[in-house]
């Protein structure tokens, strides 16, 4: 057998795996307990932000316009506000589907509503904006109002010249902005708060697998202070001594990794299928992300999670037995 | 090669383990230290291992002042000796061809090296047939000439042993004294830490006595008690 310095820690390093199979297996279960938690709220973290995201692109403003506007101004009021940074989509609704959308909501008082069909539509026509950052809000709003009085005053000129009637003339093409302010800012609100929570727990959740970790590789250690010693006698460096320990420490961690990753694996699409099948995400038409879609991210982060934990948690339970 | 100029060591607790001690023991020398339990023995050989840093005074080892030696360099400063315990301190999940052979790892010794040192220094103290045996299946005096073996394996100049035969029967122990005997006769300096009246009285080497922290006694070739 051929060895030099690095293969010969990275073999003591496998072979302590296996000369000590019971805090091995101590260890890589506590992790993966850990990383299946972890792993756990994950999941949520990213589902939850999903749905939030999907929730918040179907909110936004109706733009009320005048019915004196023209066409040409209405295609030029849709574009520009397409062109808007946050904007998801703008969608035409005219005064015949605004009366539709009424008569809808009107249901048991047809007769009332019959009143108001052809010339006497008092019902604007609008644009539907949906938008991609809710916080943004306010200040697309102002925007929009800006494009509208910007659009009409352009025309007036035109306008005076072919004599139209005084109160047609309005400062601006919009008549109003509607949005559901309130149910907006509740909902930022909640993507916020829900974040922010996710945010704690994994900071938490992290600390709680490095301190887990670097107690049961402390045990190891102690268990072993004795070869440490013996060790330091006959003259190893720091780092020798370190270096088997630290590679210990990543290969259970990536051994968890790997359990945890399949569990979850062989649980996410199930419960997601299940979850998906519930009535309110179905009244939403919400969709969850499918394991394939977060497969990549997760492998990412059970990686570098199992072999950060690893070296940490070797390296921060060495320190002692090192100073002989 | 070892000079101690006037040590003291103090312990934290306050107690005054080593005082005012100067001495020097040469290349090729055979010494003992003896003393009773607590009398700063143990203490000597940690101040010449650094594992303790001597609170007062210089100590050379090999021409090379190591009192403000930095904790970084100590482990080459232990490649130049040999250290023996009194409980061997064996790794057991190793083999004794592994734990002879663990000590050229450290050292970064090559492949070809190892392989052929190691048998000749378990030829040497007699285990070549035990290469691969672990060190629960051998006797206490076994267990010892491995911890010699793995002493010796670097080529050390000098072999520090704190009382080597301690846990061994008398005549295991003299198995041991001749074979640290052998060692010094080949030009390795010895420093042996011990209780072992008769060893000493037989042996008829340099005896240094140390009773509570002072050297009280250092003669050339002298028995466990003066001979007053």
């Amino acid at each position: 057998m051929k060895y030099n310095g690095l293969t010969y820690l990275i073999g003591e390093g496998f072979s302590n795996i296996f000369k000590n199979k019971k805090s091995t297996i101590t260890s890589i279960i506590t992790m993966v307990c850990m990383m299946f938690l972890f792993g756990l709220f994950f999941a949520i973290g990213v589902n939850v932000n999903y749905m939030l995201e999907q929730v918040q692109m179907k909110q936004g403003m109706n733009v009320f316009i005048w019915d004196e506007t023209t066409e040409e101004q209405k295609i030029k009021l849709e574009t520009e506000i397409k062109a808007l940074n946050g904007v998801n989509t703008v969608v035409f609704k005219n005064k015949q589907e605004a009366l539709e959308d009424m008569k809808s909501r009107f249901k048991n008082k047809q007769e009332l509503m019959a009143g108001f069909e052809g010339e006497n539509n008092i019902f604007p026509a609008s644009f539907v904006v949906t938008l991609t950052d809710l916080n943004r809000l306010d200040e697309i709003q102002t925007e929009i109002e800006r494009i509208g009085a910007k659009i009409a005053t352009e025309n007036r000129a035109e306008e005076v010249d072919l004599e139209i009637e005084e109160s047609t003339i309005h400062d601006s093409i919009i008549k109003n902005i509607t949005s559901s302010d309130n149910t907006i800012k509740t909902l930022i609100t909640i993507v916020s708060g829900i974040r922010m929570a996710i945010g704690v727990i994994f900071i938490v959740l992290l600390f709680v697998s490095i301190m887990i970790i670097s107690n049961t590789i402390r045990l190891t250690v102690h268990a072993r202070r004795k070869e440490i010693s013996i060790m330091k006698y006959v003259g190893a460096t720091n780092s020798f001594i370190r270096w088997p320990f630290i590679v210990e420490g990543i290969i259970i961690g990536i051994i968890a990794a790997i359990i945890t990753l399949l569990i979850i694996g062989l649980l996410y699409d199930v419960v997601i299928q299940n979850i998906e099948a519930s009535k309110v995400l179905q009244k939403m038409s919400i969709t969850l992300l499918s394991f394939s879609e977060i497969a990549k991210t997760i492998s990412i982060v059970y990686a570098l999670l199992g072999i950060g934990i690893g070296i940490l948690g070797s390296a921060m339970s060495m320190k002692k037995y090192l100073e002989v | 090669m070892i000079e101690f100029k006037n040590v003291s060591k103090i312990y934290d607790t306050g107690t005054e383990a080593v005082h005012n001690a100067t001495f020097t023991i040469d290349k090729g020398e055979f010494a003992f230290l003896v003393g009773a339990s607590g009398s700063g023995k143990s203490t000597l050989i940690k101040l010449i291992l650094k594992e303790e840093e001597a609170t007062k005074g210089n100590i050379v080892i090999n021409g090379k002042d190591i009192t403000f030696l930095k904790p970084k360099r100590v482990p080459f400063l232990r490649r130049s000796m040999g250290v023996v315990f009194q409980d061997f301190r064996l790794l057991p999940d190793k083999t004794v061809y592994e734990n002879v052979a663990f000590a050229m790892y450290i050292v970064k010794a090559s492949p070809k090296h190892i392989r052929r040192q190691v048998p000749m220094v378990l030829s040497l103290v007699g285990l070549s047939n035990k290469a691969k045996c672990y060190p629960n299946e051998l006797s206490g005096g076994e267990q010892q000439r491995v911890a010699l073996a793995r002493a010796l394996v670097n080529n050390p100049s000098m072999i520090i042993a704190d009382e080597p035969t301690g846990n061994l029967d008398p005549e295991t122990a003299w198995d041991i004294m001749h074979l640290l005997n052998d060692i010094n006769a080949r030009g390795t300096t010895v420093v042996m830490a011990t209780h072992a009246k008769d060893i000493v009285d037989a042996m008829k080497k340099r005896v240094i006595q140390i009773e509570k922290g002072v050297i009280v006694r250092d003669d050339k070739k002298g028995g466990y008690n003066s001979e007053i």
